[in-house]
């Protein structure tokens, strides 16, 4: 080992291995007049280092997932896909040291309809699976849609539904068009198992009402009157972005009058949020252009964007204005796409 | 004088397999990152985590005590000489001595039994600090009273510039019409997939570095200088290369690191980044502020120009000489001025340095100007293409400045790239939300002179034939860093030997094995590496054919008059050789094989070399900074854009694009195109989404290509890419010139105009981000409604 | 659940088998293992690259079970007892996969650090998908970036290949 106190010594070995020159050494004058920064952390490695060591679990029952998140508590993750977890973990945004991973839970990789409940849909669902799921593309192919806009094909392929929901992430692409839907996650842990409203899950950016013994198990799309639904994502570039803005909407037309409209709005609060003054607003009313122009101007009252590296606050509201009217146009127009 | 003699070639003009092409393509080709040797360590650098402050303490202890540490070392276990890219400002060490000048700055190196061990290492690494105020803007740095980051560049200015040629005060007289504009670029990075990597290792006193560079004579020269070392004790080598575009020409931390380390521990040390660091080594486009003042007549034809730029060069030299004399000396070359200004200011900041990147110094000015251009030509109601017609370069004149330029066909360009895009139907003429615009460029072939002060010559080309004469080995240091120039290299060899290209294998890139050559920068590869091989082919041949005739002679084929032309005897000149057959020019029938010829020579004289040499010899310029910007060859360039805007939301999608080049003779076509279409792919990247970005402490803040966002394959429009078919370059080998960094020039303007186009505001800023497109809009509805 | 031991220093140490381009690798590994680092250090399977580690770049791209990841976000634990194909299992020997051979006929690389990534995301396609759009071999390898080609001739070549499946 050659460090520290060792290295005058060594200093002047390297110079007579290297010949090396000496010139410029009546520049080195170290002086101090304040000590104004003590960086006991180096934060160069944050990105990009070797994952620290952790322990890893393989369970094979949901029950014994459960029992082994009760047992590790807050030092212990579930691990799907990793294509945010170990992203996070690279950053240091997180250090799990428990991983329990879900990989032998095959029953959380079904996507079926079942009558009565709905399209229900497996935690372990890739995002590329819901894009060429048959049932979603027959009922809902705007959930396709929306997977499919999801950063890029290798992701899709190992994101999972369940990952893009209890990560909590603001800007999530599934969470708004779930919520159009009026979807419900159902959540399994130690005492058994709940059932709420997507939307209640959220409670900050990161954070859910989940408890650590839980898992999100599946998500249910319940049967619809809603006649049309879209969900548009706006990203800085095509493939590969988070989305700046999100929005989703379902809606029931008849007649050209509305009967009922959710709107879900992404990227654009703390959490996914419901534009609900808009739903108020545009149910009972007849579709014109400039109806969902107004519409558009109500929902940018109900988003709380923050400026970030991405876009500005202000422009972000400007985008839930045009996308609201542009989605709900979709949807009216084209059904669930 | 400047038009292609039609000749019958075997292999130039001919889009030949890449030399490369099953190592590529089947994952086999090694990488300096993808190198094991025995008992190898792995080091990586510690870094400055402040803008600007002195080093108080670097307290190592810790990391000391982790298992597997094998070395430590900072500034006081390394030489302390300064060295640079431009000698005539050395201003950095191989680790920071005193002071640290960005967040990101060297400090010293870790090395460990194995990456791991190392990055953790790092993590228990402590450095204290005393925190100097930073300057991380221009506008900072200029400031009366500002920090000063040097002691040798007062009031931070690093590189200062005034070039005046003609009278642009008397000229501005006679404009029917002077507009100024002013316009403000952004600091983008090269971005390749590679991160940098260097491995050394020594046996005895000589030590071994490969490297992922773009010159290892360059890296040689540097690191030979400051360890002090002879040259020919330092190996540099380099495997396959992940591209560079201008990030791999400057020496790195790791380099210097690799050697000393694996000296002190009598190990080969691998030294690498990660993707982030690669960012932190920076040297990429400076962020330039410009601003212009343009006379013309009528017709548009320019009578006078004043430039003035202002560079944010961030904390070391570099490259960023040239980068400056680069932003104005080209200037005089696309168009014809014949009274220019050119006023150039190059500031240090407490930022990761600038450098050298596709189109050096260029691209950011030529967007300034070609949208200048534009919004002149809308005054004065002359359409964007006939602007540029009338003020286009010809062939075979000399610019104010003198640089001689010998072909150039920048107005067929523009006509070429009109007739192709459909302009006329276009222009003006798509609706709101839809604009075309086209935007001019070129670059030199090569730079005059070396980037040190030397009289050797800037490239030697070696051939050996092999014993039987099945193979000839091609030796260059010449750098193959994905742009293809083994491939090219190769073709021009195998022409000039007259023998088929499959049976040449090149040698390049290591300065023990093959010859001189400065390495993959200022687009000079092709030319003047083309010029060395060339003539060294030729020499082959010249000796191939000198033994054929003896061969004749003595097959006692003289009886039947084999060996003579009418009534004389057979000399050399009398015979060819093509794709490795030795004939007689008009008995064609009369032939030998090269391989019987060649082995002929080896078995009577022994081995068969060819030799060839290319310098640029002394060229045109003479003012202060002639260096940079004068060239034996000139290529231009028109590209056209189409965009689409969404007048809601401000997105940019570029739809379709053209390119018609002037690049000489065309060596390999399928080669030359994809370098347009890597070309214009940076360029748009550029013009609408990246930019390196920092905090208010001078932190980066997208190192990452989730945040650094590089159009993906849904973003990239098609290309269409076509060439002037008469150019043909007399300074060139085989009338060529270049076109890596040329085609990189010509795109912000073009893409700029066409948003333009498209949306009727003009933006000056870059990157045209979404964002800024809304913004504009909304403020242009604003003042319409007042 | 997971086999493993514990190392001296109280680290566990899991025991991995997989089947990477056909043949089955057995392997002592800690958790922490990304499977890019795997395949590199532990097989010698240099030919997925490392560029950005983030799942940004894809010139790591491998196919887990057919399907084209990054294998810089997988764990090596993760792919126990699951198919791994690298590029090194594109080809059958010195025999190219019809993609290689476009790729070189339509010169769909330069510097080649992309390739790899980019050759195995195209192959996935076309084994799911053998005559797809140019929209559709855009979005398979949107996750796959390259700095020297514009993707102009990497678009071609692979519309190409699979028109000769």
């Amino acid at each position: 080992m050659v460090i520290g106190h060792r290295s005058k010594c060594i200093y002047q070995q390297i110079i007579r291995m290297l010949q090396f020159s000496e010139e410029g050494d009546a520049e080195r004058q170290i002086v101090v007049k304040f000590v104004m920064q003590v960086d006991n952390y180096l934060k160069r490695g944050g990105e990009n280092v070797y994952l620290p060591d952790f322990e890893y679990y393989t369970p094979d029952s949901i029950a014994e997932a459960c029992q082994l998140l009760s047992q590790f508590g807050a030092s212990a993750k579930v691990i799907a896909g990793g294509t945010d977890l170990v992203n996070k973990m690279k950053k240091e945004l997180l250090a799990p040291e428990v991983l329990v991973s879900i990989k032998n839970l095959d029953q959380l990789k079904k996507i079926e309809y079942v009558p009565g409940r709905g399209v229900v849909i497996g935690a372990r669902v890739t995002h590329n699976e819901l894009v060429k799921s048959e049932v979603l593309n027959e009922k809902y192919s705007s959930v396709s849609n929306a997977a499919q806009q999801m950063a890029h094909n290798q992701v899709r392929n190992a994101g999972t539904v369940g990952g893009n929901i209890c990560n909590a992430v603001p800007s999530a692409d599934l969470p708004p068009i779930f919520i159009a839907f009026n979807a419900t996650v159902k959540l399994t842990g130690v005492n058994g198992e709940r059932t709420l409203a997507l939307e209640d899950l959220f409670t900050g950016p990161g954070k859910t009402v989940m408890t650590q013994d839980e898992l999100i198990t599946e998500v249910v799309i319940p049967d619809q009157k809603m006649t049309g639904s879209n969900y548009i994502k706006f990203g800085l570039r095509k493939s590969g972005a988070l989305a700046v803005v999100g929005v989703a909407v379902a809606v029931q037309v008849e007649n050209n009058v509305i009967k009922d409209a959710r709107v879900a709005l992404g990227a654009v609060a703390a959490t996914p949020v419901r534009a609900k003054k808009t739903e108020d607003f545009l149910k009972g009313k007849e579709v014109s252009d400039e109806l969902l122009a107004e519409a558009g101007f109500i929902a940018t009252g109900e988003c709380k964007p923050i400026s970030d590296i991405r876009a500005s606050a202000e422009y972000r509201t400007d985008l839930v204005r045009v996308f609201t009217k542009r989605a709900l146009r979709k949807a009216i127009d084209e059904g669930h796409v | 004088m400047s038009v292609k003699v039609k000749q019958d070639y075997s292999y130039v003009g001919k889009s030949v397999t890449r030399n490369d092409a099953q190592l590529k393509t089947t994952g086999r080709a090694q990488y300096t990152a993808d190198l094991k040797f025995p008992n190898m360590l792995y080091g990586k650098l510690i870094r400055s985590t402040i803008a600007h402050g002195r080093i108080k303490n670097i307290d190592t202890s810790e990391a000391e005590k982790l298992n597997g540490v094998k070395a430590i070392i900072t500034a006081k276990d390394v030489p302390s000489m300064k060295w640079g890219l431009s000698p005539a400002r050395f201003d950095e060490n191989i680790f920071a001595i005193d002071k640290v000048l960005y967040v990101g700055d060297k400090i010293g190196a870790v090395c460990a039994v194995d990456e791991e061990t190392v990055y953790k290492a790092l993590k228990l690494i402590k450095v204290e600090y005393e925190e100097l105020p930073a300057v991380l803007t221009v506008e900072e740095s200029k400031k009366e009273g500002a920090p000063q980051i040097f002691e040798e560049y007062p009031g931070n200015v690093n590189t200062e510039i005034h070039h005046k040629f003609g009278d642009c005060d008397e000229a501005l007289k006679d404009a029917y019409y002077v507009r100024t504009d002013r316009l403000q670029g952004q600091r983008t990075y090269h971005a390749f997939i590679e991160n940098h990597c260097s491995i050394g290792m020594w046996d005895g006193d000589k030590a071994t570095l490969y490297s992922s560079c773009q010159s290892v004579h360059y890296l040689q020269y540097h690191i030979a200088r400051v360890l002090g070392m002879k040259m020919g004790n330092l190996r540099v080598l380099k495997t396959h290369v992940g591209a560079g575009f201008g990030g791999k020409l400057d020496p790195t931390g790791l380099d210097f690191s690799a050697v000393i380390l694996s000296k002190m521990l009598g190990q080969p040390v691998k030294m690498f980044y990660d993707h982030e660091e690669t960012f932190l080594n920076g040297h990429g486009r400076h962020a330039i502020g410009m601003e212009l003042t343009t006379g013309v007549d009528k017709n548009g034809k320019i009578l006078a120009h004043k430039f003035t730029a202002i560079m944010d060069g961030g904390a070391y030299t570099g490259l960023g000489i040239a980068s400056a004399y680069y932003a104005g000396s080209l200037l005089g070359v696309l168009y014809n001025i014949e009274n220019y200004q050119f006023d150039c200011y190059r500031y240090v900041t407490n930022l990761p340095p600038c450098g050298a990147q596709r189109g050096h110094g260029q691209p950011q000015p030529r967007y300034a100007f070609e949208h200048h251009l534009d919004l002149i030509g809308e005054a004065i109601g002359v359409d964007p293409i006939d602007m540029r017609l009338v003020n286009a370069r010809q062939n075979n004149t000399v610019t104010t400045a003198g640089y001689e330029v010998k072909s150039y066909h920048l107005g067929k360009a523009n006509e070429m790239a009109r007739d192709a895009s459909g302009w006329k139907e276009k222009r003006g003429k798509l609706g709101v939300g839809r604009g075309i615009g086209v935007g001019n460029g070129g670059f030199v072939t090569g730079a005059g002179f070396c980037q040190y002060r030397t009289d050797l010559p800037h490239s030697i080309g070696m051939i050996k034939i092999y014993d039987d004469g099945t193979q000839a080995f091609v030796y260059s240091q010449a750098i193959d860093i994905g742009q293809g120039s083994d491939t090219v290299l190769l073709q021009m060899a195998a022409e000039a030997m007259g023998i088929p290209y499959e049976n040449c294998k090149m040698y390049a890139g290591d300065t023990d094995l093959s010859t001189l050559d400065f390495g993959a920068y200022a687009s000079r590869q092709t030319l003047m590496a083309g010029w060395a091989v060339k003539r060294a082919g030729e020499e082959v041949k010249q000796k191939i054919l000198e033994q054929a005739v003896e061969m004749f002679k003595e097959s006692g084929r003289i009886k039947e008059g084999w060996a003579y032309i009418g009534n004389r005897e057979l000399r050399p000149d009398d015979l060819d050789c093509k794709e490795g057959i030795v004939f007689v020019k008009q008995e064609p029938n009369l032939t030998l094989t090269f391989e019987e010829v060649a082995r002929k020579y080896f078995v009577t004289k022994g081995v068969l070399i060819g030799r060839g040499w290319y310098h640029p010899g002394k060229l045109g310029g003479n003012h202060k900074g002639a260096a940079v910007g004068t060239s034996p060859a000139y290529s231009s360039a028109t590209q056209i854009a189409e965009v689409k805007v969404d007048m809601e939301t401000g997105q940019i999608e570029c739809v379709d694009t053209w390119d018609v080049h002037d690049s000489g003779t065309i060596i390999n076509p399928k080669l030359f195109h994809g370098q347009v279409h890597g070309a214009f792919y940076m360029g748009i990247g550029e013009t609408i989404w990246e930019e390196v970005k920092f905090d208010n402490k001078g932190k980066l803040l997208n190192g990452n290509f989730s945040e650094y966002r590089l159009p993906t394959a849904l973003d990239m429009p098609p290309v269409l890419s076509l060439t002037v078919e008469d150019s043909w370059e007399p300074n060139g080998p085989y009338g060529l010139k270049e076109v890596g960094e040329g085609a990189t020039t010509p795109t912000m303007g073009a893409v700029a105009n066409a948003i333009y186009d498209a949306m009727g505001v003009s933006m000056t800023e870059l990157p045209i981000t979404y964002e800024k497109v809304w913004r504009a809009l909304k403020d242009k509805e604003k003042n319409e409604k007042k | 659940m997971a086999n493993f031991t514990v190392d001296k220093d109280g680290i566990k140490r899991y025991l991995v088998g997989v089947k990477i381009n056909g043949s089955e690798y057995t392997r002592v590994i800690k958790a922490n293992t990304l499977l890019v680092n795997f395949l590199r250090e532990d097989l010698g399977l240099i030919g997925t690259k490392k560029g950005c580690e983030l799942g940004d770049c894809g010139c790591c791209t491998v196919m887990l079970d057919g399907k084209a990841v990054n294998s810089c976000l997988v764990l090596a634990v993760e792919v126990d007892g699951r198919e791994v194909t690298t590029i090194e299992g594109v080809s059958n020997g010195e025999e190219l996969d019809i993609v290689q051979e476009k790729f070189i006929e339509h010169a769909a690389y330069q510097c080649g650090f992309c390739t790899s990534g980019m050759i195995v995301s195209s192959r996935a396609l076309l084994d799911e998908n053998p005559n797809p759009t140019e929209h559709e071999v855009r979005e398979a390898i949107a996750g796959n970036l390259c700095r020297c080609t514009g993707y102009v001739n990497i678009v071609e070549a692979v519309l190409d290949a699979a028109e000769k499946k």
